[in-house]
């Protein structure tokens, strides 16, 4: 089923949520939902699911005006950050829950509901748990099963609220690839919220990027990675080294990328720690600069270097491969030449002084 | 931890000693005395105290206020409290004052407060008189004032209780299609069964021993508007301890068996260990 929101805003109080936000997913497709705390994307999954009333604008499942219809009758599955299963009902209880409540004429027999249910419990691999009560699980179980307890309804959607925020990074990064293998089995339209650019770029089909209320971006994981649209959205997709157009003038010019601002003057420079270049030796167009190893952090496939520039205030990430680490051969306190294989820039209006003050290497 | 001194350790012991021989002067002891007085004459004579017609009929009346006032208060603690914790709405705050009220106020004052409404020469005593309606120095009378005296008990359980429990689970059920009415029998009661059965418990103990509100609007009808508490009182005053004392004692019984429940639903449902824990997870 496809959802569609048009134009929703959203107000509590003097606080402004969402504003004019629209976006259309696809049956079948799953988008993550990505921003920062306070960005609505949480609220912008309660107003799709029915939870909160929208101050203005529509949402349409599948087709069909569906912005006043209540919680109970949109067909979706919520799964919550926090579980929320019924404490005091067994496991396959709490996945029977949806098919018991149905009235009377849509209600399965007994037989029906025992069955899904044991369906379901072989889906989320947690079939002899079913006597159990939900303190007596782990976490990553009992997300598992707030899943299946959702899906015993048949949603034709499916929201996820930070499902796995709770969760230690092991059982998260599991429960991850493990919601996609189910979505690519049951293709059931799936949108799920997170703060986690990494979770989002991996799972969803196509993100969207929140901030302050406004959508900033939407597009596959992919072209959002590599054709950011805002500072923002580069800046909150993994690590990045800003740079002030001024100080970096002549590297700019090097670096292309679809540059959006020629004055130098005025720009701020993006560039990932692993689009910068370095070597021992003074490149043959001359267009580098001299940085001297602060830092090495050698754990990990990646090596990272912390570079101070002279002019630069903060240090600036880079990170290579171990091959090439080797081959430099570098030490603490060498001194080496950096330039960016690309660098994307940007207009540098006041507003974006925020992002300047957080520096270089985030 | 620390080590504690000598000074120190022998400080600790002198304050336990101090608190145990407060609570067995204040406590303790009176207890059992009132068991004392009232078995002095013997075992027979106290069966014969409680088998006075008057003594069972307040027993009596004590129980039949007791099972009108907790229902009503059990069903007004529960709506106050879900409204309160799980909506906002505008009067939110006076409403949680409001509850608070009967436990501020003294019971005599509560007492008046009724007789001034509908007493003979109060707001509606002559439209109740005309209708022949008796509230003032009849039953109702003592029903009201029992209700508005235990009326915090359940609510001031339950709502910490609530808001602790958060409104997740009902949501879920919502979402999963529940309507208003499944969702508060098959959820929200079950989690909160045992904070209700306490509070419940407390609004019971508190309606079978009031005195103050009751004595106001009751009017001291042998047989007819005496409950038990005013039983005892009368019997003291006209000096027949023994009997005064056996029917203290049967109020005495349900406080001690009040305290042993209470202490039971702790055990079993860790209701008040509940917001503990809560705490040291956050």
């Amino acid at each position: 089923m496809s959802i569609q929101v048009e134009q929703i805003s959203k107000t509590y109080g003097s606080f402004t949520a969402l504003v004019d936000v629209s976006l259309t997913i696809a049956s079948g497709e799953l988008v993550a939902l990505l921003g920062p705390s306070g960005s609505g994307k949480t609220t912008l999954l309660r107003l799709i699911a029915g939870l909160e009333a929208p101050n203005s604008g529509s949402i349409l499942l599948h087709g069909e005006e569906a912005t006043e219809r209540s919680a109970s009758k949109r067909g979706i599955g919520f799964v919550f950050q926090h579980y929320a299963l019924f404490r005091h009902m067994t496991i396959s209880e709490n996945i029977a829950f949806g098919l018991r409540v149905q009235s009377r004429r849509l209600r399965p027999s007994r037989k029906e509901i025992r069955d899904r249910v044991r369906e379901l419990l072989h889906l989320v691999q947690l079939d002899s748990y079913a006597g159990m009560y939900p303190e007596q699980l782990s976490g990553g179980q009992r997300q598992r099963v707030a899943l299946a307890r959702a899906l015993a309804v048949r949603p034709s959607v499916l929201l996820l609220d930070e499902p796995f925020s709770a969760l230690d990074a092991k059982v998260r990064k599991d429960l991850r690839d493990w919601l996609r293998r189910i979505h690519d089995e049951l293709h059931v339209t799936t949108v799920l919220v997170t703060h986690d650019q990494e979770e989002a770029l991996e799972v969803a089909d196509r993100v969207a990027i929140l901030n302050q209320g406004k959508l900033e971006q939407i597009g596959t994981p992919q072209s959002i990675y590599d054709n950011p649209a805002s500072p923002f959205v580069y800046n909150f997709l993994g690590n990045v080294n800003l740079f002030h157009g001024r100080l970096l003038a002549d590297l700019s010019s090097q670096g292309h990328s679809g540059a959006t601002n020629e004055s130098a003057q005025s720009a701020i420079g993006f560039v990932r720690p692993h689009e910068l270049e370095l070597s021992r030796d003074l490149p043959p167009d001359n267009k580098a600069v001299v940085a001297t190893v602060a830092r090495i952090h050698a754990a990990g496939p990646q090596i990272r270097l912390e570079l101070n520039i002279a002019g630069n205030t903060r240090p600036v990430t880079a990170e290579l491969s171990r091959k090439q680490f080797e081959e430099l051969a570098l030490v603490t306190g060498d001194e080496l030449f950096v330039w960016p294989q690309s660098m994307r820039l940007f207009d540098d209006p006041k507003s974006e002084a925020l992002l300047l003050d957080q520096g270089a290497g985030i | 931890m620390l080590r504690p001194s000598t000074a120190q350790k022998a400080g600790r012991v002198a304050l336990i000693l101090l608190a145990l021989l407060l609570l067995s002067g204040f406590l303790v002891l009176p207890v059992i005395a009132v068991f004392t007085q009232a078995l002095s004459q013997g075992w027979k004579m106290y069966r014969d105290s409680i088998h006075q017609e008057d003594v069972l009929s307040a027993l009596r009346l004590t129980g039949l206020v007791a099972c009108i006032a907790v229902p009503l208060n059990m069903a007004f603690g529960i709506a106050a409290s879900w409204a309160i914790t799980r909506f906002e709405f505008l009067g939110k705050s006076l409403l949680i004052t409001l509850i608070d009220i009967p436990l501020a106020v003294s019971p005599v004052v509560a007492g008046l407060m009724y007789v001034e409404v509908f007493g003979l020469h109060g707001w509606l005593g002559p439209w109740l008189s005309e209708h022949n309606l008796h509230v003032i120095f009849a039953v109702p009378g003592i029903v009201l004032a029992t209700v508005f005296v235990t009326f915090p008990f359940v609510a001031r359980e339950l709502i910490p209780f609530m808001q602790a429990q958060g409104s997740d689970e009902e949501v879920a059920a919502v979402v999963l299609g529940a309507n208003g009415w499944s969702v508060f029998w098959r959820i929200t009661l079950p989690n909160i069964k045992w904070a209700l059965l306490y509070g419940t418990i407390l609004a019971a103990s508190r309606s079978i021993g009031e005195f103050g509100a009751v004595s106001v609007v009751s009017g001291h009808i042998r047989g007819q508007t005496t409950t038990l508490p005013l039983e005892v009182e009368m019997l003291y005053n006209e000096y027949n301890f023994t009997a005064a004392f056996a029917a203290a004692s049967l109020l005495t019984l349900a406080a001690i068996v009040t305290l042993i429940l209470k202490k039971l639903i702790e055990m079993t449902s860790g209701v008040h260990r509940h917001m503990d824990e809560k705490e040291v997870e956050s």
